[in-house]
C-alpha cells in the first residue's frame, strides 16, 4: 500500500465513526453500546495516520513535519491523540461523534488540496528543529480538541437555555465538565505551544535560518491564547466566551496555518 | 397445570383495598412458601405501594384466589401468554401509574428472590422471571420508556445533573417553603446534593424542613449574601413581586466567575425576573417550563409503547415455545 492509502484508509475509519454516531445522535439514543466501538475506529484511523507519518518520516530521515500537507496530517494525528487520552479519562459521551467530523476534514482538505512538494531550500536538519515543530503541532492538537469541546459545550449550553431542551440534552456530558475540560485543553496547548516557541528560538540560532511569516504566526497565535487563558485566570471569562474563543480560535489557528505555509517559503539567516 | 397470575392494582382496586391485603416486604418469602402448601406447584407474591399480585403455576387456581379476601370485580386474572405478557410488560414499568418507572423492576426482583429463597419458587417461574427481567433490560436499553423524569422535582435534578460534574459538592438554597419546592429539593438530596440551606419568612417552618433534609436553616433577610456559595437557588415565595433581578443577581455573580448558577423558580407570580437566564453561566426554569417537560416526557413515553410491546412479544414468543415444549414432563413432575 502507498503511504497516501493508509490516510485515505484512515479517511474511511473516520468517516465510518462519522455516520455511526451521527445515526445514534439522531435516534437520540445513548452512546453506551456505540462508544467501544466509535473508539476501536478512530484507534484504528490513529494507527493508519502513524503508519503513515513512520514511514514518511523514516523515508525523508526526520520528523515528517517538511511540508504543508505533512504538518496538517499532523495536526489532524494530534487532536485524535487527544481524543484518544480524553475519551476514557472523562468518559465523555458523544466526544467522538464531535471529533471524527474535525478529523475527516482536516484530512481530507489534507489530501485533496494541500502541497506535498518539499520546499525549494528545505531548513537544515536539528533535532531542535524537529521538537520546536514537533511540540507545536501537538499544540494544535489540544487546540483542535478544545474547539470540539467548545461546540459541544455551545450545543449543550444553548439547550439548557432555550429551556425546551431537546432530546439529545440526555446525550452530552454537563456544561460544568465540558467548560473545565475545555479550560485545561486551551491551557495545555499554550504550555506546549510556549515550549515549541522557545525551541523554535534555539533552532533559528543553531540551523541560523529566520521564517518571518512562521514566527509572525507563532506569536500571533500564542498572544491570541495567552490572552485566553489570561482572561480566564483573572475571573473574567466566562464559560460561553471560553467556548466562542475555542472554535474560532482554532479556525482562524488552522486557516492562517494553511496561509502562512502554502505562501512562497523565503526564508533568511537569522539575524 | 396453568401459569396465572391473580391481582389487583392501582387500576382495579382503590388504595383502601389495595392496603388490605398488601404483604409486607419481610413476609414475601413465607407467603409464597404458604401459597405453595395451599395447593400452588409454584408461587411468587409481589407486593408494591400500587399492586399485589400472586403468580403461581397450579392445576386449580383456587388457592391463589382465596389470598385475596376482596371482592372480585377488584381482581383480574390472567393465564399462559396472558400472564407472561403481563410479568414482562410490569417489570417493565408498561403497567405502572409513572410510565416507564422504574423502581418496580427492583421490587419483583426482590419479591422473586425471597420467594426462591423460601422455596416456593421452581421451573416454570424461574424461567419466566428470568426471562422477564431479561425483556426488562432490553426494553430499556432499546427504547426511551424509561427515560426524562416526568415530575417536576426529577426533572430539576435531570437539568442540574447536566449543568453541574456532580452534585455531591453542591449548595442548594431553598427560599421559601411549600409542596414542589420541598419535593425539589428532596430529590436533588436523593441524587447526593451536597449542603442544603433553607430560609422562608416562617421560620420555624424552615427550621423543621432543614431538619428532615438534613439542611441547614438560615435566616430570610440572610439568603443574598449566601450568593458566592450557592450553585443551585429553588425559589418559592409568596412574594408578588420578583425578589431576584437581573440588577441584583449581575454583581452578585462577579463573587463567582465561571460557575454556573441554576435558578428553579416554582413560585406564582414568579420570584425570578426572566431576564436573569440571560445573564452568562446563569440557567433558569419556572414551574410552567419544568411541568412543560415533565408533560414532553409523559408524552414520549407514550410513543414509545408500541416499540416495547414489539420487543417483549419477541422474549413472549421465546418462553411460550420452551414452555410448550416441555409442558408433558412439568405437569408428570408435578402430578399429585
Amino acid at each position: 500500500m502507498t503511504e497516501r492509502g493508509y490516510l485515505w484508509l484512515a479517511e474511511l475509519l473516520f468517516g465510518m465513526s462519522c455516520l455511526l454516531t451521527w445515526q445514534r445522535w439522531r435516534s437520540g439514543q445513548p452512546d453506551g453500546r456505540l462508544r467501544p466501538i466509535n473508539y476501536i475506529t478512530m484507534l484504528a484511523g490513529f494507527a493508519l495516520q502513524t503508519t503513515f507519518l513512520y514511514l514518511r518520516g523514516k523515508a525523508i530521515g526526520r520528523c515528517p513535519l517538511t511540508t504543508p500537507f505533512e504538518m496538517t496530517i499532523f495536526i489532524a494525528w494530534a487532536a485524535v491523540l487527544f481524543y484518544l487520552l480524553i475519551g476514557p479519562s472523562y468518559r465523555l459521551s458523544f466526544l467522538g461523534a464531535f471529533t471524527a467530523p474535525i478529523v475527516l476534514a482536516i484530512g481530507a482538505v489534507a489530501l485533496l488540496g494541500l502541497s506535498d512538494m518539499p520546499r525549494a531550500t528545505p531548513l537544515k536538519y536539528s533535532p531542535w528543529v524537529d521538537f520546536h515543530a514537533a511540540i507545536g503541532i501537538l499544540a494544535c492538537g489540544a487546540f483542535a480538541l478544545a474547539g470540539v469541546i467548545g461546540a459541544m459545550y455551545l450545543r449543550q449550553e444553548d439547550q439548557l437555555k432555550s429551556r425546551r431542551p431537546h432530546r439529545t440534552l440526555a446525550l452530552l456530558p454537563a456544561v460544568e465538565q465540558l467548560d473545565i475540560i475545555n479550560h485545561r485543553l486551551v491551557l495545555l496547548g499554550f504550555v506546549m505551544l510556549t515550549f515549541g516557541m522557545l525551541g523554535g528560538v534555539v533552532s533559528q540560532h543553531v540551523v541560523g535560518q529566520w521564517m518571518a511569516a512562521k514566527t509572525a504566526w507563532a506569536v500571533t497565535a500564542w498572544v491570541a491564547y495567552g490572552g485566553v487563558v489570561g482572561a480566564r485566570w483573572a475571573g473574567r471569562m466566562h464559560a460561553r466566551r471560553m467556548a466562542r474563543y475555542s472554535i474560532a480560535l482554532f479556525g482562524l489557528l488552522l486557516l492562517s496555518f494553511w496561509l502562512v505555509y502554502l505562501l512562497p517559503v523565503s526564508s533568511r539567516p537569522a539575524p | 397445570m396453568n401459569l396465572v397470575v391473580i391481582g389487583l392494582n392501582h387500576r382495579t382496586a382503590p388504595v383502601e383495598v389495595r392496603e388490605r391485603v398488601a404483604v409486607p416486604r419481610g413476609r414475601w418469602g413465607a407467603v409464597s412458601a404458604e401459597l405453595r402448601k395451599a395447593g400452588l406447584y409454584e408461587a411468587v407474591v409481589v407486593s408494591t405501594c400500587n399492586r399485589v399480585e400472586v403468580y403461581g403455576v397450579a392445576g386449580e387456581v383456587a388457592a391463589a384466589r382465596r389470598f385475596f379476601s376482596v371482592p372480585p370485580q377488584h381482581l383480574y386474572e390472567w393465564r399462559d401468554q396472558d400472564c407472561v405478557r403481563h410479568l414482562c410488560e410490569v417489570v417493565c414499568g408498561l403497567d405502572s401509574m409513572v410510565l416507564g418507572e422504574t423502581e418496580v423492576l427492583g421490587q419483583v426482583k426482590q419479591a422473586y428472590e425471597a420467594a426462591q429463597t423460601a422455596g416456593a419458587t421452581g421451573p416454570v417461574l424461574n424461567r419466566l422471571f428470568q426471562k422477564a427481567f431479561a425483556a426488562a433490560k432490553h426494553v430499556r436499553s432499546r427504547t426511551a420508556i424509561a427515560r426524562g423524569s416526568t415530575s417536576v422535582g426529577n426533572v430539576a435534578v435531570d437539568l442540574a445533573e447536566k449543568i453541574f460534574r456532580n452534585l455531591a459538592a453542591r449548595t442548594v438554597m431553598v427560599v421559601g417553603t411549600g409542596e414542589i419546592s420541598e419535593a425539589t429539593a428532596r430529590a436533588l438530596r436523593s441524587r447526593g446534593a451536597g449542603t442544603i440551606l433553607v430560609c422562608s419568612r416562617a421560620q420555624g417552618r424552615a427550621v423543621e424542613f432543614a431538619a428532615q433534609i438534613g439542611g441547614r436553616a438560615i435566616s430570610y433577610e440572610d439568603w443574598p449574601a449566601q450568593f458566592p456559595i450557592v450553585d443551585i437557588v429553588i425559589t418559592a415565595t409568596g412574594a408578588p413581586h420578583p425578589v431576584i433581578t437581573t440588577e441584583k443577581l449581575r454583581p452578585l455573580l462577579r463573587h463567582r466567575p465561571a460557575r454556573p448558577l441554576f435558578l428553579i423558580d416554582i413560585a406564582v407570580p414568579r420570584n425570578v425576573e426572566p431576564s436573569c437566564g440571560e445573564l452568562e453561566d446563569v440557567f433558569l426554569y419556572d414551574l410552567d417550563d419544568l411541568q412543560q417537560i415533565a408533560q414532553d416526557n409523559r408524552a414520549a413515553r407514550e410513543r414509545e409503547l408500541d416499540a416495547c410491546r414489539e420487543l417483549i412479544d419477541g422474549h413472549l414468543v421465546r418462553y411460550l415455545r420452551w414452555f410448550a415444549a416441555h409442558r408433558p414432563s412439568l405437569e408428570q413432575r408435578y402430578q399429585p
